[in-house]
């Protein structure tokens, strides 16, 4: 698969600024929110194992997003997960906590350039930042490809 | 096997008038020809707190920022005030709203490729020789008779259910049984992986269900299957 890198979410700060904030700063930021949202979803006692579920994937994968791009980050970049922090805070539902659970991570994905289900080395995010409207987005819509063995690739229709 | 109305009770009266509330198909509109990375924004956005347009931009700064495509950003503007829009109608409604903006995309997506010989409906029904009807209708139908498919929307991943599972199954069994292949589906506004975890630990059959997720919303309405 060839890497466009205008694709994806670098291109909005393409080089580092000077003095631009570290990504692992940033990063540890949005774990240590992430936590604290599956602290609040984990009230809802009948989604337990849903949250744990999210938790035990999405929080390496924000993790791992520290080692997935430049060390440096634009501005932009830390501003939109300062932000997204600050949502996610704003939180006092534990059903809407676990929505964001699922969401949150990708937006920090997008955010940061990187991809939180494949944090280490990916080739990008599973929610890519190109394209005019309307364009095509088959490669990407199609999703990171299953394990062979995995029960998900007649859910996911690569048969059909 | 055949389609069929569902029947109206108060509550889907009620929902009626949601689903034909002109907001849900401009939303549905717009998302139909967005790109992955502003579905992840109106989901966000409709989900979200905050009501600012501002504090969106800096979230999203690939859709907003320097660097975004003009043509994009223009674009994700439009999702971006259509998707607060919902988020503004209020707590009790904007859960109706978005499961309503789920099944209009789908069958706006679905209609990109279904011909003159498989109209795409909603709130339909499936009967089967000698089984009982099921209560809750599918979100959307392509009624083909060649290769039919049903179809269940929902906002997000935890819409992922026993009943839902076992209803899509059931359906494809039982039109087995009358040698249809009937495709069934489940649509989630959500992401991929979320959907797959819930899935992991559902103990209803769902072998045979495609999953149709934010990212690959796009399949729906792609010519092959």
């Amino acid at each position: 698969m060839l890497i466009d890198a205008a694709r994806y979410a670098w291109s909005v700060s393409e080089t580092a600024e000077p003095n631009s904030p570290d990504g692992g700063d940033v990063v540890a930021r949005a774990a240590t929110a992430y936590r604290a949202l599956a602290d609040l979803a984990e009230t809802i006692e009948d989604e337990w194992q849903y949250v744990t579920d999210l938790v035990d994937v999405y929080l390496p994968g924000i993790q791992g997003l520290a080692g997935a791009g430049p060390e440096r980050l634009g501005i932009e970049q830390v501003e939109a997960v300062d932000e997204a922090i600050a949502e996610i805070g704003l939180i006092s539902d534990p059903h809407k906590a676990i929505d964001w659970l699922s969401t949150f991570p990708h937006v920090v994905g997008l955010a940061l350039g990187g991809d939180v289900d494949r944090p280490a080395g990916g080739e990008g995010g599973a929610f890519p930042a190109d394209g005019i409207p309307g364009a095509s987005v088959a490669a990407d819509a199609a999703g990171p490809e299953p394990d062979d063995d995995s029960p998900f690739r007649l859910l996911l229709g690569r048969d059909r | 096997m055949r389609f069929q109305d569902a029947a109206k009770d108060a509550r889907t009266v009620v929902y009626a008038g949601i689903q034909a509330d002109p907001l849900v198909a401009r939303v549905a509109a717009l998302l139909a020809e967005a790109t992955t990375a502003e579905r992840l924004l109106a989901r966000a956005a409709m989900n979200g707190e905050r009501t600012e347009p501002e504090t969106w931009r800096r979230i999203f700064p690939s859709l907003f920022g320097e660097g975004a495509d003009a043509a994009l950003s223009r674009h994700a503007e439009l999702v971006l005030a259509a998707s607060l829009e919902i988020a503004g109608r209020g707590e009790a409604a904007r859960s109706q709203y978005r499961g309503a903006v789920v099944e209009e995309l789908t069958a706006r997506l679905l209609a990109r490729r279904a011909g003159p010989e498989e109209p795409v409906r909603r709130e339909r029904r499936v009967l089967f020789d000698g089984v009982r009807a099921e209560i809750h209708p599918y979100d959307v139908t392509v009624e083909s008779s060649v290769r039919p498919e049903v179809f269940d929307c929902k906002w997000g991943a935890r819409g992922i259910n026993a009943d839902v599972l076992n209803q899509l199954d059931d359906a494809r069994s039982h039109a087995a049984d009358e040698d249809v292949a009937l495709e069934v589906a489940i649509v989630v506004f959500d992401a991929r992986r979320s959907c797959e975890l819930r899935l992991d630990r559902a103990t209803a059959e769902h072998g045979r269900t495609r999953l149709v997720a934010l990212e690959s919303l796009d399949e729906l309405g792609e010519g092959s299957r």
